[in-house]
């Protein structure tokens, strides 16, 4: 029996042993970054230098297909192995950018007349239609040629229903809006649209005779469902549902005693939110509408609108309906020839911001892709661009190694016409997954990496070192609160007795949390590269992208930080700022009488409306993605004594605490839609530097807003436009600068139709409505400017960068300009002349 | 005997479908992130969650989860961290890491601690007794990334005696990649050297002093031959399963570890499939860790039988 034992011991051992050997077992790889200090020039006629450009990345990328990436990590491999229609450059006197032909060959020719009663084109219509003339040397990494063909295929694959890409919105969302992109993409499937947009007769709402009742007591309109959704209002409002208008406005929801959202409308929602109407969810829908009108009753209102009072309900709902199917010769991507590629939009688009919008690419290669797609009990998966054997390249480097979170190596691409033109000095790229920023400093000092971004703890030691670069970013950062009343009641509910959250609804309060806040001082403690914010937009917002021209060096544009902050009385000669530049130049955000001022204000109101009692404990929850980020987690620190040192003297004095959630990761921006915190900060929205008009959007529409419960639609800002006042609500002047026709009627009376799009040419009019949209939101003061982002960063002595001034769009010349002081093979002999370390104090 | 072990299995089986069970409902209980995502296609990704099943009543979905991945082996496709990616094949091609750095921390770990253990019972209340006992507590008291940074900063940055990161690549029994993992093996082993030395001491100690080790010494055995024939192989009664538990825990890899000496292992992936709610690889690794705990638990407690004879389990 004991040998028994013994063996079926030995037994389990080897079985663990075997696992751990079969999970071993995979092929070696070797990473290419040993292979010496040489490589093959491909011609076989021996050996040249390399250049290898070493960095490190905290964070490592996981998917890098153009129809999947989600961050900016993934599309740091996606945009060395890709390239655009149209690419940044230097300008001729290399002191700004331009847009220069990349993969096309030429600018864009407006060929909207050749397609005049095709998709959907009017004559006369003009930047509707644009041929893109490939370059003819335009190939793949393998030297296959890349035709206008290819494309096509790729924005097919890219459509393809079943494949449900998350990118598929490149190409009808924003700017660049191809026609039936999205009708492709919805084809075939069961969705509803709002029923006003559905109707297929030519009146606008559907005739209440052509309603019927099914016989399961749903009304249809020839069989079709009509339903209205939980979470969007349809035409009335698509960017808030019944669920922001109950929260709003829960005793309009009340009929008979009965709460129609909790007991009528949410019980037969189904998983997307969509109700089917019945006649007495009907009913009930119209006297949700007779009270947002502000009407005693149903029959009030259906007499005073008249006949719209019978069908303004349909504004709100929705025709369920399979989409039909199209063809893809439907969709307005085509190619005229091999170099030859035609793209037909919705909305016109033209000058910058189309070639801007041509800077991104959709190109797949076909074969490769579709090897790389499986379908499991109809699920599409595709694993394109997710190591190196699914990537391929058409841009200045290869992907020639990548291993999850470890290193990724790429390699230069011999094919690229870039390279043959002499550019990209850098053979090979190796970025190394090195989450610790002392572990970076360490590599850098031994001469293993070729850049290293400082920390804040750092700065004492090489902020005035002079192989420190500063580089100013377009974002701004900012402390983010939640004053969502329904929300914050929930939350202190769940704290217990005695705890009160519900202060934050008191606008009193925010402000007082934006006074005392010391910007320049909270920069110091968590981001000292970072200057401190008072506006949206930072200084580096560009308004004119033809001119270069910035949004903060707009004058409206600094009236609108002089009269937020209150300084614009004090502007004058003789006064205590000559100029508006002076004040501006002058503000700090930080006036901590004022806060404390505002704390007492902010207590008495909340005594007052009962949102608290005397002996309530204010309770702020701050997200945090970690605590391992020093910028977070000393910004943390930094907040908490701010905030506890400015209540001393106020009745909030010991009685204002703060607790964190640092386990919230990379999503952590999302944590305040969902009522997961009180507060976050250094969060906002980057990427959209040339396009303030439609970086407004994050800040107005509900899909985008930290503070979703701002209801934008009711907020109303009015705008002096040729002498003249018009009022309107800050959604539709969202719209409005985004191209879409509004109705204002003036104060004195009079309405005036206002369009303010990229291709309407009324910028003064658009840097209006920016910057009066700019003050509401600053107003609100749920979204507190804190710091403008800038990052410092040492380079090392092996690279030279190609300008000193970073610049918008080329940096300091990237990889297609930086040369190298030494080959890799000096370079090492350098470092080891100098014991190992290198000094760069 | 037999009975017993089958009964564990059993056991382990069921224990493990509860725990699977019970981690299921709790994961698709959190809030859907997508629903809360920013500047989204709401349609994609609805029909995205559709195609996926993850409207399907939570039990249904349950089903599908036993048949497809426990008893299909098919455990799906990354929806977050791999987006795409087989969660299956990124975990395989990741614990390969996490078990090299590990078991090359054990091979150096469990004889350092089993012998300095010795060494400080047989020297017990003398000075070499006190210095090992005094560098055993420093070991324990201070956390492994303490010593990882301290290595890396001494032995890495200022003697450069081995490189600052584990090597890329899969070659993992190369010479640089032996001298690239030293540094954290000798990081993750310090605790274990002490833990180890530190029980080894006591039982030993204890050991040396009982009656039959007189009686060895009175029949003619030398020291030597008494502590290697009979006081060692008692002592290792509760020494050895903490040394199968310290094998078994290798598996589950240690995250600031990895992530100081830049170790492309599976120490980050529990806690990262949670925070991103990525329900496949949540479950793979609860399942996998989950086995790997019960198993761990049935062969330690036959180990006990194994090393001391005396003791037999599910007998009466």
């Amino acid at each position: 029996m004991k040998k028994i034992f013994k063996r079926m011991h030995a037994f389990l051992l080897a079985v663990t042993v075997l696992f751990s050997l079969v999970a071993c077992g995979r092929e070696d790889v070797e990473n290419p970054d040993n292979s010496g200090s040489s490589v093959s020039d491909g011609s076989g006629q021996g050996q040249q230098e390399s250049f290898t450009y070493n960095t490190a990345l905290a964070d490592f990328p996981t998917n890098w297909s153009p129809f999947q990436n989600q961050t900016a990590t993934d599309a740091e491999i996606l945009n060395y192995i890709t390239e655009g229609f149209y690419v940044f450059d230097y300008n001729e006197t290399e002191d700004g950018y331009r847009l220069v032909p990349g993969a096309a060959a030429a600018e864009p020719e407006d060929v909207t007349a050749d397609y005049v009663g095709r998709f959907g084109i009017e004559k006369g219509e003009t930047a509707r239609a644009w041929k893109i003339t490939l370059r003819k040397d335009l190939m793949w990494e393998d030297g296959v040629s890349i035709t206008a063909q290819d494309y096509v295929k790729s924005a097919q694959l890219l459509l393809a229903p079943k494949a449900q890409n998350h990118r598929a919105d490149s190409l009808y969302s924003g700017n660049l809006s191809i026609v039936n992109a999205q009708e492709y993409l919805y084809q075939g499937q069961y969705a509803f649209t709002d029923i006003v947009s559905a109707n297929p007769e030519p009146e606008e709402y559907i005739a209440m005779s052509r309603i019927t009742v099914s016989e399961e007591g749903t009304l249809t309109v020839q069989g079709k469902d009509i339903a209205l959704n939980i979470y969007s209002c349809g035409r009335w409002d698509e960017d808030r549902g019944m669920d922001a208008y109950y929260k709003a406005n829960k005793e309009l929801f009340v009929k008979d005693g009965k709460d129609l959202y909790t007991e009528l409308f949410t019980p037969l929602a189904d998983a997307k939110g969509y109700v089917r109407l019945t006649e007495e969810i009907l009913e009930g829908l119209k006297h949700v509408i007779a009270g947002l009108k502000g009407y005693e009753d149903v029959e009030e209102y259906e007499k005073k609108e008249g006949s719209y009072g019978l069908v303004e309900w349909q504004e709100f709902c929705f025709l369920g309906q399979n989409y039909p199917e199209i063809s893809f010769d439907q969709v307005g991507v085509t190619a005229l020839s091999d170099t030859e590629l035609v793209l037909i939009l919705k909305k016109p688009l033209d000058g910058f911001y189309l070639l801007y919008a041509l800077t991104d690419s959709w190109l797949v290669d076909q074969d490769l892709y579709l090897s790389c797609a499986s379908e499991v009990n109809g699920v599409y998966t595709n694993s394109y661009g997710t190591s190196a054997e699914t990537t391929i390249s058409y841009g200045p480097y290869t992907l020639e190694f990548f291993q999850p979170d470890k290193q990724y190596v790429l390699k230069r691409n011999e094919n690229f016409h870039g390279v043959k033109e002499g550019y990209y000095e850098t053979t090979t790229w190796q970025v190394d997954c090195v989450s610790e920023p002392s572990t970076r400093l360490e590599m850098f000092l031994n001469g293993q990496l070729d850049t290293y971004e400082l920390a804040a703890e750092d700065m004492e030691t090489y902020a005035t070192s002079d192989h420190t670069y500063y580089t100013t970013s377009d974002s701004t950062f900012f402390v983010a609160l939640n004053p969502d009343m329904d929300a914050l009641v929930a939350a202190q509910k769940a704290l217990g007795n005695n705890y009160n959250k519900t202060i934050l609804t008191v606008k009193e309060f925010r402000q007082a949390l934006s006074f005392a806040l010391d910007r320049s001082a909270f920069a110091l403690a968590a981001l000292p590269t970072c200057n401190p914010a008072f506006g949206v937009y930072s200084n580096l917002i560009v308004s004119d992208p033809e001119t270069g021209e910035t949004y903060r060096s707009t004058e409206s544009a600094k009236w609108v930080l002089a009269r937020f902050w209150g300084v614009s009385d004090d502007i004058g000669t003789g006064k205590m700022y000559e100029t508006v530049d002076d004040a501006v130049a002058n503000i700090t955000g930080y006036n901590l009488e004022m806060a404390r001022q505002l704390f007492q204000e902010a207590y008495e109101i909340a005594i007052a409306d009962e949102l608290m009692d005397e002996n309530d404990v204010v309770e702020i929850k701050i997200g945090l993605p970690n605590s391992t980020s020093q910028a977070y987690a000393k910004g943390y620190e930094f907040l908490v004594n701010c905030y506890t040192e400015a209540v001393k003297g106020t009745p909030l004095e010991g009685r204002l605490s703060f607790s964190k959630d640092d386990t919230l990761g990379n999503g952590f921006a999302n944590a305040l839609r969902s009522n997961r915190v009180d507060m976050l900060f250094l969060v906002g929205w980057t990427g959209s530097a040339l396009d303030p008009y439609s970086l407004m959007e994050a800040y107005t529409t509900s899909d985008y807003q930290y503070n979703p419960s701002w209801d934008t639609s009711k907020e109303m800002v009015t705008i002096n436009i040729d002498g003249t006042d018009y009022t309107a609500s800050v959604l539709d002047w969202t719209y409005c600068m985004g191209g879409e026709e509004i109705v204002i009627t003036a104060k004195g009376g009079g309405a005036r139709t206002f369009r303010a799009g990229v291709n309407d040419h009324v910028d003064e009019i658009r840097l209006q409505i920016l910057t009066a949209l700019e003050n509401a939101v600053l107003s609100t003061y749920d979204l507190i400017p804190l710091v403008d982002d800038s990052t410092a960063a040492l380079k090392g002595m092996q690279v030279q960068y190609y300008t000193e001034e970073y610049i918008f769009g080329v940096g300091r010349g990237g990889l297609k300009y930086m040369t190298y002081q030494y080959s890799d093979e000096e370079w090492e002999e350098f470092v080891a002349q100098k014991g190992g370390s290198l000094i760069y104090r | 005997m037999i009975r017993y072990v089958l009964r564990r299995i059993v056991l382990m089986f069921f224990v493990l479908f509860v725990i699977l069970t019970i981690c299921f409902v709790l994961v698709k209980l959190l809030p859907v992130v997508d629903a809360q995502q920013f500047g989204k296609d709401m349609n994609l990704i609805l029909q995205r969650r559709e195609a996926l099943g993850y409207n399907k009543p939570i039990l249904v979905q349950y089903g599908i989860f036993l048949k497809k991945s426990v008893f299909g082996g098919d455990w799906g496709i990354s929806e977050a961290l791999y987006r795409g990616q087989d969660v299956w094949t990124i975990f395989v091609s990741k614990i390969p890491a996490t078990l090299l750095v590990n078991l090359y921390s054990m091979l150096f770990s469990v004889p350092l601690g089993l012998i300095l253990g010795i060494y400080a019972a047989l020297k017990k209340n003398k000075w070499q007794d006190y210095t090992i006992s005094t560098v055993v507590m420093v070991f324990i008291s201070v956390p492994s990334y303490v010593y990882a940074l301290l290595v890396q900063y001494v032995l890495c940055f200022q003697l450069k005696l081995f490189p600052l990161q584990m090597k890329s690549g899969t070659d993992w029994f190369s010479w640089e990649m032996f001298l690239s993992v030293i540094p954290p093996c000798l990081s993750l082993g310090f605790s274990s050297v002490a833990s180890l030395a530190r029980y080894t001491r006591a039982e030993l100690a204890e050991v040396l002093t009982s009656d039959f080790m007189l009686l060895a010494k009175a029949k003619g055995l030398t020291r030597t031959q008494a502590t290697m024939r009979h006081a060692l192989r008692n002592s290792m009664v509760p020494v050895f399963p903490i040394i199968l538990g310290n094998f078994v825990g290798i598996l589950s890899g240690s995250l600031i570890i990895e992530k100081i000496f830049g170790i492309p292992g599976v120490g980050q992936l529990y806690v990262n499939s949670i925070t991103a709610l990525d329900y496949n690889f949540f479950m793979l690794l609860s399942a996998f860790y989950t086995l790997v705990g019960l198993v761990s638990g049935i062969v330690v407690d036959i180990s006990y039988g194994l090393i001391d004879p005396r003791i037999r389990m599910g007998e009466r």
